[in-house]
């Protein structure tokens, strides 16, 4: 039988010197790695290099909020365990709620998450849109950077060898905006990978018409979760009408570049920008906006007339 | 004791074990000292195979071709048809195609030298799609016209028809591969034994495997004694299939004088394992002035892959069921088995039915939108009734139901309210659809083909065993036929032993397909326990036979396909209820409501379950279970890229049915399994089609095409192409 070399580390310390002496895969949930990894039923996972398990390391664990107000999210926290946690901002619980299955969910991380670097992964579009920062830790010392420049390219994190994800750091959240969004396309309802992601928020000047932040991520959009602060200055600082609704629609329409359906995925996003924002300017009581009006109340939308404003979806 | 009412649920006898994950399936089993067996397949859709080159191969390990098959043995797989080979010899026509089985004793070993072997290929130019198929793409590889079998059938005068018609109008009907995801893959183990060999399948049907298998070694189908495993599920797909997974392993038990046994893993069993057969049915509909139809002409093309197999029978199924629960008064119906270079299609839930079923609802619908009517109202022109002649030129013998069935689903779903406030294109749909699934071999073929015999044993202690073929794949028929053999005898059904066949122990009572098993086995169960019941109390140790005997007066032609071809159908309506999300396409299905016909029910519970899992079985086949073949390979090759719904996709179900005994049926039953998926994805497609007010004429129907549809596509109410 063939055998995988792995090393368990008990403490983030002595990972982090096994990280440094070794050319080591770590693996947390394990949720992308097996799969990647697998051979025919019954045979050991073939890895090219010795794996480091690093699900059981306590430094690792644990969601809180730090005197900045930040949400700070242990790099072995569970989707599951993010899912449940209202100290993490809302758009994140919203995808680590819908990522995969249950017992996935209560397995993979959402540090793996980043680090899988996937387009479809769940939990970049929410982290880029909030802002969100990887701490990286090494026998050298510490460093932070913003998950939106970790995520070099498809497939591709700015990781040295020696080094581990530790935290995720989100200094934002719903409390910051006025209205919300997220929604995710899945292939089904549970259990799906996504065909499109949009995240958006937005706040208001204390004049309540103009627009004094936006922002706006999509994911499976791309060989990466998008995000184009260019565009969502096309709207700050303005108010919502037509003409700047169209601008922030045909903005990101640029920064896309979906290859399989391509069609369907620039209609839904554009449909979801105009829904957002239209809605938005409305300023409705409930802070969280969805493509239909059902969606947000319960979850299963309920038998209800239809209230869309003409130009609000149908273009 | 079963008293009262047959129908009422009794605990499924394999309840607790299944919970409880006792039930062993078959790679459970340790076949110790058998050696593990992977087969090396063909990664190209058409060519020459110009060498094989194999790695250094230590001792103990071999690598079994076609050349392996013993003197006087027959390089074919007997499903029905023999064209479909054991393994590739000279050419290759499917990706996937068994070139030769890598055995030994260490799996890891085995699987690394089987991904070692290297198969040197000349490619040809492979025809995929059934139009590649029929312009010969690459050349004519079968027949050399592509066409691997056809059927015509005539009713009236069409040609006269059309010539008074006020116009004829025509339309295309497609539908897309289906993979089976029974929750078991395939697997299985040979060993020989003696002056025999012993199979140990995951199966529908044993007696096939020992039928078709039999002819690799020249030896008659008792030396080859097939145990079926209690299986996880087969919808069809392990009723063939388990051939091509056992012919290797028989070869190979043969040369090894050793067992073999090989399990697929999902991917594997996605990739290389049969389909429901896309289809294309072009219709030419002749209508009065008023809208009336008058003639139908249809062709129907099923794309069939390399070989033939069982696909001619799935064809003609196909045909008969073309005509939908209407009678048209002239139809004529053109069927094509078309020849492409993919996985061969075979036997899944409804055999060839859906297809045509969906196509002419569909169609239905589509001629009453352009009219601007509610399509219920037209098709209720058309219901057949008992005494109205089908589409093969017989007769419906029974009563039909649909205007009962019809009435308990519109009251269920509110239907004339929503499909009168639903304006088309409104974001909001609801539709119905009505479809039948003739029970049983087709035609004589209970009595000419297969002569099912059953035996029930009687012991000393007053147990009794049911000896037949049938076999357990999560349907319930391990509690079906107990329940029917104790009502009879009115024992407890804890005396009534009903254990997983042996073709060497029990008589051959058919497959377990077709929808046959309560029909026509359930029959002939019943029967021997009224033979039995008088010498129950009296006599220790005994046997009890029946033979099935077709019903005198109801002839069939299998040359012509003329005649009675089914004395029983399962009847069905189903309505569903839509709503569209106008700004990503997703549809949510609010309500599901539907009726069934199926006789005198054995079992309320099972039946109801059938119900729940076949309709949604049928709306995953029309909405998100896309399974492409592009160049020959399938594109969806995991659970997480083909995508069968879940029941977070649905609502509870409304499940209604109607008390319409059986004549010929145990107790009055009929057959019901797949009936349950045949209508279901039409009642979908009509309701998103007039939801989004595009007329939608293919499925599946993933989120991103209804956006197409909605960007693009035709009004419903727009005309349909004329011819005339």
């Amino acid at each position: 039988m063939e055998e995988v070399k792995c090393y368990i580390p008990k403490t983030l310390k002595e990972a982090l010197e096994i990280k440094a002496a070794h050319d080591v895969i770590p693996l947390a949930g394990g949720s992308d790695l097996m799969v990647a990894h697998k051979k025919t039923i019954g045979l050991v996972p073939e890895f090219e290099k010795p794996v480091m398990i690093i699900r059981n390391l306590s430094e690792l664990k644990g969601i809180s909020v730090n005197d900045k107000g930040e949400c700070v999210i242990g790099a072995g926290c569970t989707a599951a365990e993010i899912a449940a946690d209202e100290r993490c901002p809302w758009h994140l619980r919203q995808a680590a709620s819908r990522m995969g299955a249950i017992g996935l969910r209560n397995s993979a991380t959402v540090a793996g998450n980043i680090a899988n670097a996937s387009p479809k992964g769940d939990t970049p579009g929410p982290l880029y849109l909030l802002d969100a920062r990887v701490r990286i830790a090494s026998l050298r010392g510490e460093r932070e950077e913003k998950v939106s420049d970790f995520i070099v390219k498809f497939r591709e994190i700015d990781l040295k060898q020696d080094e581990l994800i530790t935290q995720i750091i989100v200094p934002l959240s719903e409390d910051d905006f006025d209205y919300i969004f997220w929604h995710k396309v899945g292939t089904r309802k549970a259990n799906a990978i996504s065909k499109i992601t949009v995240s958006q928020a937005i706040r208001f000047a204390d004049d309540g018409k103009t627009v004094a932040d936006y922002r706006l991520s999509a994911t499976a959009t791309g060989a990466m979760t998008n995000r184009s602060r260019n565009v969502e200055n096309l709207l700050i600082g303005k108010e919502i009408c037509d003409k700047t609704i169209e601008d922030v629609v045909n903005g990101f329409d640029a920064v896309i570049s979906p290859r399989a359906m391509p069609e369907f995925r620039r209609e839904a996003t554009r449909r979801m920008i105009r829904r957002f924002l239209s809605e938005a300017a409305r300023r409705p009581q409930n802070k969280v906006i969805d493509t239909y009006d059902d969606y947000h109340v319960t979850g299963q939308p309920e038998p209800r007339e239809c209230r869309h404003k003409k130009g609000a979806c149908h273009g | 004791m079963v008293a009262g009412d047959i129908s009422k649920a009794v605990r499924r006898v394999d309840a607790v074990s299944k919970s409880e994950g006792k039930t062993r399936y078959v790679s459970d089993y340790d076949f110790a000292d058998c050696l593990w067996g992977r087969l090396v397949r063909s990664s190209i859709p058409r060519g020459i195979i110009r060498a094989i080159h194999l790695p250094e191969m230590p001792e103990g390990y071999r690598f079994i071709t076609y050349k392996d098959i013993p003197e006087g043995g027959h390089n074919w797989l007997h499903m029905i048809a023999t064209d479909w080979k054991c393994f590739a010899e000279n050419d290759v026509r499917y990706v996937g195609e068994t070139i030769g089985i890598m055995v030994g004793p260490d799996k890891a070993t085995v699987e690394d030298l089987r991904q070692k072997v290297v198969i040197d290929y000349e490619e040809q130019v492979p025809a995929v799609t059934i139009d590649e198929g029929l312009a010969c793409k690459g050349g004519a590889f079968v027949n050399g016209n592509n066409i691997h079998c056809s059927l015509k059938l005539d009713v009236g005068n069409v040609d006269e028809a059309f010539a008074k018609a006020d116009k004829i109008v025509t339309e295309t009907i497609e539908t897309g591969f289906q993979e089976h995801i029974y929750l078991e893959t395939n697997g299985a183990c040979c060993i020989p034994e003696g002056d025999h060999f012993v199979v140990y399948a995951s199966a529908q049907c044993p007696f096939y495997i020992s039928r078709s298998i039999s002819p690799l070694l020249n030896v008659t189908p008792d030396k080859v004694i097939v145990r079926q495993i209690t299986t996880g599920g087969a919808f069809g797909g392990k009723e063939h299939f388990p051939d091509v997974v056992c012919g290797p392993l028989l070869v190979a038990a043969n040369v090894m004088k050793k067992g073999v046994k090989m399990f697929f893993d999902r991917e594997e069993d996605i990739e290389n394992s049969v389909k429901r057969h896309p289809s294309k049915v072009v219709f030419k509909t002749g209508l009065d002035k008023d809208g009336n139809i008058t003639a139908m002409e249809s062709t129907v093309c099923y794309n069939v892959g390399g070989y033939l197999s069982s696909s001619f029978v799935v064809l003609q199924r196909g045909c008969f069921h073309v005509t939908g629960c209407y009678l048209f008064p002239n139809m004529r119906t053109t069927g094509y088995g078309v020849a492409t270079n993919t996985f061969p299609s075979c036997a899944f839930r409804g055999f060839g039915a859906p297809q045509t079923l969906f196509a002419v609802e569909t169609h239905l619908c589509h001629i009453a939108e352009m009219q601007g009517i509610d399509p219920l109202e037209y098709k209720k022109r058309y219901f057949i009734k008992q005494g109205d002649t089908t589409s093969t030129n017989g007769k419906i013998v029974e009563r039909v139901m649909i205007p009962e069935m019809l009435e308990q689903v519109m009251k269920a779903s509110d239907y004339e309210r929503k499909s009168r406030e639903y304006k088309w294109g409104s974001g909001k749909g609801i539709g119905i659809s009505f479809y039948n699934h003739g029970g049983a071999f087709t035609g004589n073929g209970e009595q000419a083909i297969i002569k099912a015999r059953t035996k029930l044993h009687k012991f000393a202690d007053g147990r009794v065993e049911i000896l037949c073929s049938q076999t357990e794949m999560g349907q319930g028929f391990h509690t079906i036929l107990p329940k029917i053999a104790a009502h009879v005898l009115e024992i407890p059904i804890e005396k009534v032993i009903f254990e997983d066949p042996d073709t060497s122990r029990v008589p051959d009572s058919g497959p377990t397909a077709a929808s046959r098993s309560t029909m026509i086995v359930g029959e002939l169960v019943e029967r021997a326990a009224r033979l039995m019941k008088p010498r129950y109390a009296k006599e220790e140790d005994f046997t009890v036979e029946t033979c099935y005997e077709h019903p005198e007066g109801y002839p069939w032609d299998q040359n012509t396909f003329q005649g009675y071809a089914y004395l029983g159908y399962g009847w069905g309506v189903c309505a569903v209820e839509v709503e569209v999300d106008p700004c990503t396409a997703e549809i949510t299905t609010k309500g599901i409501w539907s009726s069934h016909d199926a006789g005198h029910l054995i079992d309320e519970r099972i039946v109801h379950g059938q119900v729940n899992g076949g309709v949604l079985q049928g709306l995953g086949w029309g909405s998100f279970e896309v399974m492409e073949n592009r160049d020959g390979h399938f594109r969806q090759t995991s659970m997480s890229d083909y995508i069968v719904p879940t029941s977070m996709d649905y609502p509870k179900q409304g499940v209604y049915f109607v008390e319409n005994p059986y004549e010929w049926g145990p107790f009055g039953a009929k057959g019901m399994g797949e009936l349950v998926f045949n209508g279901s994805a039409a009642a979908y497609i009509d309701a998103v089609s007039r939801a989004i007010g595009k007329r939608i004429s293919r499925i599946p129907l993933p989120t991103e095409e209804v956006m197409g549809y909605m960007l693009h596509g035709t009004d419903i109410k727009a005309g349909i192409e004329e011819v005339r």
